[in-house]
């Protein structure tokens, strides 16, 4: 392919422009949908972690006991155990709700 | 002076400040690891413990930070001048402002992620935590009521602008809509939204709505309701409120979060559209001087000045978006210098295009007094982007029409979220002891009764000026424990002690001066309005020094402890 310029410094260029554009659709991403995205995650989290206290609270400590067919559920609960547990349990600030204005 | 040349003057600072200066300190004092685990990697709770990539959380955490404090503060600080709001923009940042966000956000990486009440608690003592809740409080109080008294009495009072509005808000509804419900493409949604938005803004703009408007606010003479207000600022006042309402009591993904998409494309675009703009005409600051006196306006230049820029050079907001946000999704260490830093630093390029809105846009001091001067801060900016939105092709009224709008909007959606957050605050704060604080309705009537009366009674300035020292107070508060938190690793803290016992002396100052000057006020109050708002700001005031008071014998007896302690030191791998 011919090009003005030296293959190398038209790769390198090529690749700057390609970074920069990447970089500058990200920032764009961060002001917009990404607030959306936390806010979507955050409801989603709460409605979850309201099923793992109310059908499985005894492994998180709560004295709830899960009914036989709920075990079923199990295989899905324990890989994400740790996340909810942390979740569940983390002090809390109110200054933490701070964090969830989506300026 | 050109226009251009302030612009390349504060770039220069930009580059000199963060590529200097900030790496030097991060470098050197800091040393981030990105071998350590941050707290999104070690909790990734997949909610608020999540590591997002640098170029988003810098669109982040300069979306959260960059809002009309920026905007409003340099146009009022150029009643003393151009050149000290702009010193004080400039080396502000440089010496003072990024070292919170960057400090702030880097002390809750390195503490697992706590935010500012839970350092207060930890760094300085338990009654550091509460002060730290009643600044906010009052905070949040005096942004209503300083945002609320521009944009309902001055922008939304202006005949050309409630359509325009209500044609984004209606926009946003569409885009909620659109996005959650109908499943469309984003981009799509974006296109259809914005564009109708431009519609309903130009159609504002018509002889017809206008006189219409023109009626229903009894413009252009309106006539006095009570006190001072006006039929228009009345009705002005009423539909921000009812805007706050819904946005505090309707599900987020319906109003708030939507409303605040199609406004960022709005408000984007126009920014956009003014710097390049300022870039084609280059205008001079004219006869602007570049100091007026010592004593104008506001009050005396030392503390006053450092107390109406609030943000643009140095705000305690950002130490909370820094802690409580960004610090929880930070993927690697050197991201915080970046993110915190760079975007501060962004932040200074925006208040002085503010600054140049006030200045090189209006001709000199005489166009600045006819937009409407320091009372009139939004308006005065509106007209200064609009002079540079004609320089790319966008006719005068309609710009007018359209930054009013923009600047509508965004002090409309920063009103709305702190409503909801004073809400859930009162319901945790006080539900326990007058559950019907629990009841959302009832939390968000309280929160903007509490706004009315700030808007209707106080005068603007006054309040602009006692919003300004809470957030600096803040800012104090923040920078110290960066001080403490420092001394506690056994590292240097001089690069955060001097500018937070700066930061809190000055602050401390302005509020004896502005408590002072509005317990005068009351003896010669002519009126029991002017009474009332002098004696509300007055208390208001005397509250924070009290609060800074304390908070500042408690900074200094945990300096004391840190010193005697010596550094925390790591334990070794056995």
């Amino acid at each position: 392919m011919q090009t003005l310029l030296p293959m190398n410094v038209y790769y390198r260029l090529r690749n700057a422009l390609r970074h920069v554009c990447r970089a500058l659709v990200e920032i764009l991403y961060g002001m917009t949908v990404f607030g959306w995205v936390r806010g979507l995650r955050r409801e989603r989290s709460e409605v979850e972690r309201l099923f793992v206290l109310v059908t499985f609270g005894d492994l998180l400590g709560l004295p709830i006991l899960p009914p036989y067919y709920t075990l079923r559920l199990l295989p899905y609960v324990v890989p994400e155990l740790e996340r909810w547990r942390l979740a569940l349990l983390r002090e809390r600030d109110w200054s933490d709700s701070v964090g969830h204005l989506e300026m | 002076m050109n226009a251009i040349v302030v612009l390349l003057i504060a770039g220069a600072a930009l580059v000199i400040g963060y590529a200097g200066y900030a790496r030097q300190i991060n470098a050197r004092i800091i040393h981030p690891d990105d071998k350590k685990a941050t707290p999104a990697k070690m909790y990734m709770d997949g909610v608020d413990f999540m590591p997002a990539s640098r170029n988003v959380l810098f669109g982040y955490q300069f979306k959260s930070i960059a809002a009309l404090g920026p905007i409003t503060g340099p146009i009022v600080a150029v009643t003393w001048g151009w050149l000290p709001a702009l010193l004080w923009i400039i080396l502000g940042t440089f010496f003072i402002g990024w070292v919170q966000d960057y400090g702030s956000m880097m002390m809750s990486v390195r503490r697992d992620g706590d935010t500012m009440g839970a350092l207060s608690y930890k760094l300085v003592s338990p009654r550091a935590r509460n002060i730290l809740m009643l600044f906010i409080y009052f905070y949040l109080l005096l942004i209503m009521g300083a945002f609320g008294n521009q944009v309902g009495k001055t922008l939304m009072t202006r005949p050309s602008v409630p359509l325009g509005m209500i044609s984004v808000t209606l926009m946003g509804i569409l885009a909620g809509q659109m996005t959650y419900k109908w499943r469309r493409d984003i981009v799509l949604t974006t296109v259809i939204t914005v564009g109708l938005s431009f519609v309903g803004i130009w159609l504002g703009t018509q002889p017809g709505v206008v006189g219409f408007f023109n009626n229903l606010l009894g413009l252009p003479q309106s006539p006095v309701l009570f006190g001072t207000v006006t039929r228009a600022q009345f009705i002005g006042t009423l539909l921000v409120l009812l805007f706050c309402y819904l946005g505090s009591i309707l599900p987020i993904w319906s109003w708030a979060q939507p409303v605040n998409y199609v406004s960022f494309w709005i408000i984007g675009l126009g920014m956009l559209g003014g710097v390049l703009g300022m870039l084609i005409w280059r205008p001079s600051l004219g006869d602007f001087p570049a100091f007026t006196q010592w004593n104008i306006g506001p009050g005396p230049l030392w503390p006053m000045l450092f107390v109406t820029i609030a943000c643009g050079a140095i705000s305690g907001w950002h130490s909370l978006v820094s802690t409580s946000g960004t610090a929880r999704q930070l993927e690697r260490e050197s991201d915080a210098l970046p993110i915190g830093g760079g975007a501060m630093f962004l932040e200074m390029l925006l208040a002085v295009i503010s600054l140049l809105c006030a200045t090189a846009a209006l001709g000199g001091m005489e166009g600045y007094k006819a937009a409407g001067g320091s009372g009139a801060a939004l308006a005065v900016f509106a007209e200064g982007l609009s002079r540079f939105l004609t320089h790319v092709g966008v006719p005068h009224d309609l710009g007018v029409a359209y930054a009013s709008v923009f600047l509508t909007i965004m002090g409309l959606t920063i009103m709305q979220l702190v409503v909801r957050f004073m809400r859930v605050a009162s319901a945790e704060l006080v539900g326990a002891r007058v559950p019907l604080f629990k009841n959302t309705h009832v939390g968000t009537l309280v929160a903007l009764i509490l706004t009315a009366v700030f808007v209707w009674v106080i005068p603007w300035l006054t309040i602009w000026t006692a919003f300004g020292s809470a957030n600096q107070l803040m800012a104090g508060l923040a920078l110290m424990l960066v001080a403490l938190w420092l001394k506690s690793e056994g590292k240097q803290n001089a690069w955060a002690l001097y500018p937070s016992a700066f930061m809190l002396i000055t602050t401390v100052a302005a509020l004896f001066l502005l408590a002072f000057n509005q317990f005068k006020a009351v003896a010669a109050a002519k009126t029991s309005q002017s009474a009332t708002a002098a004696i509300l700001i007055g208390v208001i005031a005397v509250v924070l020094v009290v609060a800074a008071l304390f908070l500042i014998a408690d900074g200094w007896q945990a300096l004391q402890r840190k010193r005697a302690a010596g550094p925390v030191r790591e334990q070794e791998p056995t």
